[in-house]
């Protein structure tokens, strides 16, 4: 009797865990945050700023020459990629639940597209703005 | 003619050859290549374009992109150790010339020369036979814009199927 209600119990607290591996948007957006105040102690984000960079020109070499380019100009809208031409699902979470839930993957895109637009990486600052913009997006 | 055993047992075993020949038959078809069961080869390998079927390049092709990841087509494509190890066995587990190949596989591979380790799919030479009869300016067309999206035109691409039947292009 005891190894079933201890069985039932570490099922259950398992069960209870699975939601928490993803995260939601405003955790992603908060851990950014934190990030960007640990270089400067009064930043907060900013989704006016957020969505100047994200659709900013930029001289970053890359063929594509902003974050929209790939995007879309409406973060709601599917986009597609400048070179291969693949449809790519909406950017903004209230238009695809599955956008910014799981920190790896977000990181990992900011790696690699800030790297194609502007030729660098993006300042913690940056991604802190345009994750808030983009959440913000009603 | 009444039903007998005799002549009921001819048509179980005329039905498991027929069985037997349907099965063969899409083996050999060149419609249908293998894909990795792993989900994380398509997230990965199909989120810039259509996830390729291994199969459509030799193992060495693969273990050549697969070391240059970072150097992608001018695109950084790099992946954690464990993720790009894992990648690069299901790539040459089920290469062109891998012992899973179907015979269309085995033609390909044959046809790529030993010291070649091509990284376009699209240079091969079955691409251009395959695709011998498209029209040029239908690689342009906005929903296409390359040869190597595949998926525009084949939509169960990601799943390994380029079937004939299933093609469907998009219009301008
Ligand atoms: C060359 C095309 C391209 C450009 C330009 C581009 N992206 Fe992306 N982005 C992608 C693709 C492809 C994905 C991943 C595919 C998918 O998940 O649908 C992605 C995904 C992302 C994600 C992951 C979100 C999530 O949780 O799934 C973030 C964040 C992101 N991009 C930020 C940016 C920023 C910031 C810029 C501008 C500096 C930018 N992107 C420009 C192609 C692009
Ligand atoms: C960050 C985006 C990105 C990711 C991720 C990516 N690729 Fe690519 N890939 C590209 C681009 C861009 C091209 C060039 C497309 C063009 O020129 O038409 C390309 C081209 C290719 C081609 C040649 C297509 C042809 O012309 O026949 C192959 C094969 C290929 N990629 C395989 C892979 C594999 C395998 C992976 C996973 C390990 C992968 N790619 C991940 C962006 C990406
Ligand atoms: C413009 C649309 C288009 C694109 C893009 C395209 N294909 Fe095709 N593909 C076709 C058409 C049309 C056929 C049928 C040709 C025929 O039989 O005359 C075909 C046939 C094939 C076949 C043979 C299928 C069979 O059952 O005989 C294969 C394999 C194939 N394509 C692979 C690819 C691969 C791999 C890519 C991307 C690297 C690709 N295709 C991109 C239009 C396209």
């Amino acid at each position: 009797m005891r190894n079933w209600i201890e069985r039932s119990s570490v099922l259950l607290a398992a069960l209870m865990a699975l939601p928490a591996l993803a995260d939601t948007p405003a955790q992603i957006l908060d851990n950014l945050t934190r990030e960007a105040r640990s270089q400067q102690a009064s930043f907060s984000p900013s989704a006016g700023r957020g969505e100047q960079f994200y659709q900013a020109k930029q001289t970053g070499g890359g063929e594509a020459e902003s974050c929209a380019a790939c995007h879309t100009r409406d973060a709601k809208a599917a986009g597609q990629h400048v070179r291969t031409h693949k449809n790519i699902e909406p950017l903004a979470p209230v238009a695809n639940r599955e956008r910014f839930s799981d920190p790896a993957k977000v990181e990992k895109w900011f790696r690699r597209n800030c790297k194609e637009v502007l030729g660098r990486t993006c300042t913690p600052q940056e991604k802190a703005d345009f994750a808030a913009y983009v959440i913000s997006i009603r | 003619m009444g039903v007998t055993w005799k002549n009921s047992g001819i048509l179980i075993l005329g039905l498991i050859l027929a069985i037997f020949w349907i099965a063969a038959g899409q083996a050999d078809d060149i419609g249908s290549l293998p894909m990795p069961r792993d989900k994380l080869y398509v997230e990965e390998c199909g989120a810039c374009h259509t996830a390729y079927a291994p199969g459509f390049l030799p193992a060495r092709s693969w273990v050549r992109m697969m070391g240059e990841l970072e150097r992608h087509f001018g695109e950084d494509a790099s992946l954690d150790e464990p993720q790009s190890l894992a990648i690069q066995r299901y790539l040459t587990d089920l290469a062109a010339d891998s012992q899973n190949g179907t015979p269309f596989m085995r033609r390909l591979a044959a046809s790529v020369p030993a010291r070649a380790a091509p990284q376009r799919i699209t240079e091969t030479w079955f691409f251009a036979y395959m695709h011998d009869e498209v029209p040029a300016s239908f690689w342009t067309r906005k929903k296409i814009g390359t040869k190597a999206n595949c998926i525009a035109c084949h939509p169960r691409a990601n799943a390994g199927s380029y079937a004939e039947r299933e093609v469907s292009i998009p219009p301008p």
